[in-house]
Parts: structure tokens; sequence; C-alpha cells
């Protein structure tokens, strides 16, 4: 057992012992060597399955809201997940004195059917949490990386090859909305998708569907996003769902930043719902 | 099933000379749910009308298509016909613009008219999603805001105040009057232009219903017309308004003796504590205190020592209050080109005999810093050759600005004949692009100025340089085909009128549009040449553009007509046209909050039964009142639980689908 599980269950135990919270979110082993699945613990004895090491590759925040109406929560946080707890808060789903954040700096984490790094983790730009209330042992170095690299690879081709990239990233979509489902900025009660509203988005199973729905819903997170890539992890057609991502994210640095990246400042609002007299507006 | 009727108008022939009518009217009668269609030569006009209200009583019609100008036009005529005389409510219309956006941009009736069944199609798939609205009165606080008190501020809040209404006159600057008190004489009457603006001054002072704010900004206007709430910073005087008497004892004693003075353009200096010339207004002293020795290194404190009345106060601090207003009137003028900058040829600013307008202005004023005798700045000498060029700046689209400060032309004329009435041995030259003299009395005063002596070239100056003592002139007379060099004491640099500093930023603040030059944006430039397109914000003076001081104050005159006739009607009509919120969609994000120009979205608790259990969430809320219906809020609205009424997603959606599909 690695240092940091012990020290999780540990502080679960103790935060469910005293009442300090209701329930604390996090990791417990699955059947396989690696597998390993968000869990909720609301018992001492439960705490003693959770589980930090380097194959808890699921984003563990979005459960917390779930569970609100059991009292005050505890999440164990890595970057990713402390920047969903921003996140939250910013669009006003959580309260900061809802939630316990044991954080807990990210070793990386591995992919565990091969053993590499995953690839949302190897486009992080933030491992320490950027908020908590307690810390899981000493802070790990940022990594230093470009996480636009692919999205400059991208924008090398001709439009015609970034439209047959499109063609055929769509065409692979299934529309399961398993991305909308982890995507910590998804948290509207009925999704456009789930609306009944003629004309608007349709249930045949098209390219063009999925387009209007991939495009969308980039356009719908794109300026909160947090890049924890889990919507292009927990894909099961392995699409580049991040691209659209580092591309609004970067295109808003360009146009109101320095913009650091949704979720790393506890308080909204994000860029493109912000109004100040100096804003851009080359096009009035 | 609802009943529509379709009207399609012909505008003479502005509509029929390139869309065939007919053939309108008789596809607009085999569209769904279409039970009635006409058509009409002037449907604006009073048997028009009628004729509408007659078909729309008789055939019992619910849903009303009327295909002719733009809605801008003529769509609340139409409403207000279907509300008294029809049983139809007025949101049961939608205008398909077959002219301004069909009949006037295309030639041919081959392309017109498809065209114009397309936008009548549209309009009728919209029309049928349409829902009742209703209005309400929204009472109107009846107090205006003057934001800048130049002349056309001054005469807009004293117009404003006479009718009765309580005004506030809000300057940033320490004194009200603006530029005029600085300017000598003004043409073409020639009569002194302090004398005739510091009475308009003293007036606006003494006037029981106007409150005057110097040294202030406007920091936020949130609200809507007929209810600003408008929030001032009074910036710190540190002089106690109420006990200074205004004696002056405090300027003559300030060490600080050596600050170049605004009022006389930096030619002569002015103390820390001061007032900027005698007939200010208020007629207080207040500190600057980036010069103040006290404010700045903490020692000196004379001026607290020799004020008999106790007024100063150098631990005085910024007040910042929030007030309701009916109405605003921006009238914060214009400031001169930073034409050192962008004229090197001229010296940029070297030389300390080329001057601008505004400088001649205080040279050859009696109360100026030379007490009215010409004399150049850097010795103090007569000058006997004066070069006034012209269009510095102005209609120079590549260093300065594209348009005609319409002022220039005319005081340019009105140096020369000054210049040659004080020095009667001395010679003017003027460099002209245009002599532009439209206006009373103009031409005849520039006519008297050519007798005066003065010589006008037609051409530019491209260098000024210093041999000799002498500025040396060279520029082309185009009239002569010459290259001439004039040798001259002084140049006056006749300079562009531009937005002043800080237009932008008021712009945002006010929520009014600027045009591309940066001035502030009217309404319409012929029919509503003083509103603008925010409601209840009236535009004065050169803050629309350049203008003379007649112009000026004859736009204050109207823009105050313009607000008085909001405040004495007493209330507005709420327009029905505004969000609603679907709160079942709504999970209490708040995006529609952070966006909402108007302030008018908020976010409350509800209390509901869902799914047999009662929750207790947070929405978002709007005040009718705030909501301005412009539609931000809609697109923020990511599950789309934020609709406008009137344009609501399914209405705008069977547009489209009807355009797409036909």
């Amino acid at each position: 057992m690695n240092d940091a599980t012990q020290i999780v269950r540990e502080r679960a135990t103790a935060l469910l012992a005293d009442g300090t919270v209701a329930a604390v979110v996090g990791w417990a082993a699955g059947r396989g060597d690696h597998d390993r699945h968000v869990f909720v613990a609301r018992t001492p004895e439960e705490a003693a399955l959770l589980v930090a090491d380097q194959y808890c590759g699921a984003l563990a925040a979005k459960r917390v809201l779930s569970l609100l109406d059991e009292g005050k929560i505890a999440l164990v946080a890595r970057g990713c997940e402390s920047r969903a707890v921003n996140r939250f808060m910013a669009d006003r789903q959580l309260k900061r004195d809802q939630v316990h954040v044991i954080g807990w700096p990210c070793p990386g984490m591995l992919d565990p059917a091969t053993g590499d790094a995953l690839k949302r983790c190897t486009e992080c730009q933030r491992r320490n949490p950027v908020l908590s209330d307690e810390v899981v042992g000493d802070p790990v170095p940022e990594p230093e990386l470009d996480r636009f690299a692919e999205l400059e690879r991208f924008e090398q081709k001709t439009p015609e090859e970034r439209r047959a990239f499109f063609q055929d990233m769509y065409e692979s979509c299934i529309r399961c909305y398993a991305c909308r489902n982890a995507c910590p900025c998804c948290t509207c009660r009925v999704c456009f998708v789930d609306q009944e509203r003629v004309g608007w988005m349709g249930e045949e199973f098209t390219a063009d569907q999925a387009r209007y729905y991939g495009t969308v819903r980039a356009f719908h997170t794109g300026d909160r996003c947090i890049e924890c890539g889990e919507c292009q992890r927990v894909c099961p057609q392995h699409l580049p769902l991040m691209l659209l991502m580092h591309k609004q994210v970067r295109d808003i640095d360009g146009l109101f930043g320095p913009y650091p990246g949704g979720g790393m400042e506890p308080e909204g609002p994000d860029p493109l719902r912000t109004y100040h007299t100096d804003d851009l507006e080359e096009f009035m | 099933m609802s009943r529509i009727g379709v009207f399609v108008c012909r505008c003479g022939t502005n509509i029929a000379g390139t869309v065939d009518v007919d053939a309108v009217a008789q596809a607009a009668s085999l569209m769904p749910n279409v039970v009635y269609v006409d058509t009409n030569k002037y449907t604006c006009s009073d048997p028009g009308q009628a004729s509408i209200a007659e078909a729309i009583n008789e055939n019992n019609l619910d849903h009303v298509v009327i295909a002719s100008c733009s809605p801008r036009m003529h769509e609340a005529l139409f409403r207000k016909l279907l509300a008294e005389k029809t049983n139809v409510n007025p949101y049961q219309l939608e205008i398909a613009n077959i002219r301004e956006q069909c009949s006037w941009v295309h030639k041919d009736k081959a392309i017109g008219t498809p065209k114009a069944i397309e936008l009548v199609a549209m309009a009728v798939a919209k029309v049928d999603s349409n829902v009742d609205l209703h209005t309400t009165q929204i009472p109107v606080t009846r107090r205006a805001l003057v934001i800048g008190a130049g002349i056309a501020g001054i005469q807009a809040a004293l117009d404003i105040a006479d009718a009765g209404f309580p005004v506030t006159l809000v300057e940033r600057e320490t004194t009200i009057g603006g530029k005029m008190p600085m300017l000598d004489k003004t043409f073409p009457t020639m009569d002194c232009s302090a004398c005739i603006c510091t009475p308009k001054m003293s007036e606006a002072a003494a006037h029981p219903n106007i409150t005057i704010k110097t040294l202030s900004e406007v920091e936020k206007v949130e609200g809507y017309v007929g209810n600003f709430d408008v929030t001032i910073r009074e910036k710190a005087k540190y002089v106690d308004y109420d006990k200074c008497t205004g004696c002056g004892q405090c300027e003559e004693k300030c060490p600080q003796r050596k600050i170049p003075s605004e009022f006389n353009q930096g030619l002569s200096f002015r103390t820390a504590v001061y007032k900027p010339f005698p007939q200010a207004v208020p007629s207080k002293s207040t500190i600057d205190p980036a010069h103040c020795r006290m404010l700045t290194k903490g020692t000196c404190g004379v001026c607290s020592k020799v004020c008999q009345a106790g007024a100063i106060n150098y631990d005085d601090v910024d007040r910042v209050t929030t007030e309701r207003y009916g109405a605003i009137v921006v009238a914060t003028g214009y400031e001169l080109i930073n034409w050192a900058n962008i004229y090197p040829e001229y010296g940029g600013g070297r030389y300390p005999d080329v001057i601008s307008g505004l400088q001649f202005e205080r040279l050859v004023n009696a109360s100026g810093p030379t007490e009215g005798h010409v004399l150049r700045p850097s010795d103090r000498k007569e000058p006997k050759t004066v070069v006034i060029i012209k269009c510095v700046g102005s209609r120079d689209p590549h260093k300065g600005v594209s348009y005609c400060s319409r002022a220039c032309c005319m005081y340019a004329a009105k140096h020369a004949h000054q210049y040659l009435d004080k020095v009667p041995d001395g010679r003017c030259y003027v460099f002209y692009m245009d002599v532009r003299c439209a206006g009373k009395g103009y031409d005849e005063f520039y006519m008297r100025t050519l007798q005066d002596g003065a010589i006008y070239l037609h051409g530019r100056v491209s260098r000024i340089y210093e041999r000799d003592g002498k500025l040396v002139c060279v520029g082309e007379d185009t009239l002569s085909d010459q290259v001439v060099s004039v040798n001259a004491d002084m140049v006056v640099l006749e300079t562009a009128m531009v937005p002043p500093e800080g237009a932008g930023t008021l712009a945002t603040t006010v929520n009014i549009q600027r045009g591309p030059e940066g001035w502030f944006t009217e309404a319409h430039p012929k029919l509503r040449p003083v509103e603008t397109n925010t409601a209840g914000v009236y535009l004065a003076g050169t803050a629309q553009g350049p203008k003379d001081i007649p112009d000026t104050v004859a736009q204050a005159g109207a823009a105050a007509s313009k607000a008085i006739g909001l405040l004495c009607r007493g209330y507005i009509q709420s327009n029905p046209m505004i969000t609603h919120i679907d709160t079942a969609k709504c999970s209490g994000c708040g995006a529609c909050v952070d966006i909402c120009p108007y302030g008018a979205l908020s976010l409350v608790e509800m209390t509901a039964r869902e799914n047999s259990r009662k929750v207790t969430r947070v929405v978002a809320e709007v005040n009718a009142g705030l909501c301005q219906g412009c539609g931000a809020c809609t697109v923020a609205c990511r599950p789309g639980a934020a609709d406008l009424l009137g344009f609501g997603d399914e209405g705008i959606m069977q547009e489209v689908e009807t355009y797409a599909y036909r």
C-alpha cells in the first residue's frame, strides 16, 4: 500500500468518524489488478476501501454534486478535481462550505491497460490542487509542457484536410453522451440534446447530428473548460475532443488574456461572460 | 387553428417597382393557416390602416402579417392600430420587410418577387407561434442628469431646470464652462465669449433646480429609461466648499507657482491651490493633489494657515453617491488633437512660437497672459508676420482625422481679423484647403477678413523650420502653382476637434454607441439627431460631432426638450418583449446574471415539488422593468431556459425551417 492510500484512508476514517463529513468521494479498487473506480465511502469501514494510486484515472469531482443532500462531502482532489470544485462554485452548483477538499498532489496517472501515462495527464498543466482544506503528501513539481501541441499540429492542416478530419471524427461518434456526463462543466438540469424542441436536435444517427451536438457542446463548455481531459478519456470511440477545447482556451487567452484556464480561480465569471469597458470591440 | 391575415403593401412603386405584389399575395394565400390576403397601395395611410382593421374584424383574424417597410418604420404604428381598432393583441403582428431588405436592394422583379415571398412565408411561420403580450406603465423619476458642463451642458441643464425639473450637472474639471470661456471673441459678431458665457455659468449655479458637481465623473449607470441609477464620484477637492469664500488668499500665498495653467493653455502659470480663472463657477479654490507640497511631501500647509474660513482640509476624500435620474444628457464636448505628436514637420512642439488656435485665443484675450497684446510666447515680442494654417489634423486621414472640424474656417478668419486689428502693420497669411463659411453672417465675415488684408494661400504647409530667428513656412500656393515660403514670427495651427479622453469609457458606461471617429452616435442622422439608441439618453454639443457655438446651443436646447418631454409624461410604457425564464430548465448557474448589461437578472431561491419531493433550489429571475429585451441572456443560457418573449426560439426556428425547406 502506498503512502497516499494510507493517509487518505486515515483521514477519511477520521472525517467520517467525527461527523465532519457525511461521505468521502475517492476511488476504490475493482476486480482487475489496476481497475479503479470512483467510490463513495460513507462509513469508516468503507473508508478502508479507498485507494489513491497511479491508476485512479477517473475524475471523481462530479460525484460530489449528487451527494449534496447528504451533508458536507469530502473529496480527494488532485489538480483536476480541485479545478472542478472551482468550476462548480463559479457555476453556482456548489458552495465552498459544502465540500471538504483533501488535496492530493498528483503523481500523474497511468492507463490500466497499457501502463502508459494517461493522455489527459500528459496535457495536464496543474497537478497540485488549486484549493484544499488539507493536503496529503508533498507538493509535486508542475509539468512544463505545451498542452496546445496537438492543436498546433492540427492547425497545419489545410481547410479540406480539417473538413475531412471532422467528418471522420463525427462519423465515428455514437452520441452516447459519455463526454457530457463526465464533464464538470456540464451541470445543466436539462441538456439541450435531451429537450424536445422541434427543429433543434433530432434523434437521427448521422454525422451531421453528431457534429451539431459536438459543436454546440464545445461552445457550451469551451470558455469554462478546466482542461481535465476527462471527456476524451471516457470517449469509447477515442475521439480527440480536447482539440476544440484547447482551441477556445488559447483564443480566449489571446483575445482577453492572460487566461490561465478554467477553474484556476475560485470565483467566476468566466472571460466570455465578463464585460469590461476596455474589452476588444474591433468588430463594432 | 389560427386565422392569419396577410397584407402586402405596394408602397407606391417603392415595393411594386421590383416586387410583383400580386404574385406575393397569390403565394401568401396558399401558406398554412392564411385565410385572408390583401394588397394596398400605401398600407400606412389612413385608408390603408382602416382597410386592415376592417378585414381583421370582418374575417375574425387572430394573427397579422404586414409585408411592407422595415419594422423600425411602422411596426409601432400597426401595433397601435391593432390595439385601438381590433381585438387582436398587438404582439400577434409580424412585419415582413420587403422594402429595405428586398425591393430597394434588387433591380429585377425575377429576384425581388421570390425573395419577398420567402420573407412573407417566414413571417407567417413565426406569427403562428406568437403569444399575446401586454405592456404596463412604469413611472419616470422626474430628474435629469447632464454629463459635461460646457456651454452645451449648461444650456441643456438650464432649459430642463427652467421647465421645473431638478437637474444634476456633472463636470470633471474644477469649474463649469468648458472651452467657451477660454475663447476671446466669437465669430461672426465678435462679442466677447466669456462675457456671454459666464452669465450662463452663474445662472446655472444660482438656479434652484440645478445641482453642480465639479471634479466629478460618472462611474456607473444602471437601470433604464426613466429610472437610471447613476453612480457619481466627486473627487476630493481638499477645500470645504461650504466654508470657502473664494477670497483667493490661499492662491496668493501658495509657494507652488510654476504649474502650467490649463486655462491659459500653458502660456502662464498657476498655483497648486487655485481657481482656473476669476469667473470660475463654483467660485471656490481647489487643491491640485499632484502638485500640492502638503499632499505630495507632507510639508507646507501655508494655505491652511492663511485661510480665514478654515476651509482647507488635507484629509478630504472622494465622495461616491448613487442617485436616480429619469433622463441623461451627454454633453462631454471635444478636445483639440495633439498635433505635436503627428506633425513633426511643423516642429512637433519644438518651436514655442508655433501655437494652437486655442493658445492664440488666450494670447489675444484681455484677461489672458499677455493682457490682450499679441506677443509671441518665446520672447514676448509682437510678431510682424503671422502664418495661420488650417486643417491641421482635420481632413487628413493619414495623420489626423478624415472629417472637417467645421468651426476652424471661421475662427481662422477671426484670428486673422483679430491679429490685423491689433497689429495694423502686421502681415497675415492663411494657408487653406477650402474656405467653408456656411452660416448666418459667416461668409460676410470671411470677406471682411480679406478686406482687412489677410492673404489666403490655397495649399498646405509642408514644413516649418527655424532660420535666423524666423519660422520658415514652406508650402504650395496651388492657384499660382508656386512653392511659397513665408518667414513668419509666429504660426497658428487651427487644429482638429477630437473626442475627449474617456469618451470610450463613458460610451460603455452609459451604453451608447460611438462612430468610427469616436463621436457619440445619434439614433438617426436626420430625424433623431439628439437621441441615442439608448432610450432616455440624449446628446448635446460637440460630443456628437464638431460644431460651432450656435449649433451647440441649439442642439442643447433640442436635447433638453426631448428630456423634458420624457419627464413631463411621467411614465413610460414597458416593453413586453423581455426575457422569460423557464425555471424547470434553469440550473441557477448565473450565466445570465453575469452577462446582463442592465442588471435585470438575479438569482432567487425557489421551492417546488419535483418527483413528489419538495426541493428548494436557486433559479434566475427577471426584473421586467430593467430588462430591455436585448437577448444576451438567451444566448448565454446553455439549456435555453431564458427565452425572449416575442422573439422566442420556437418562432425563430419556424422562420429558419420555413426558409430552409421551401
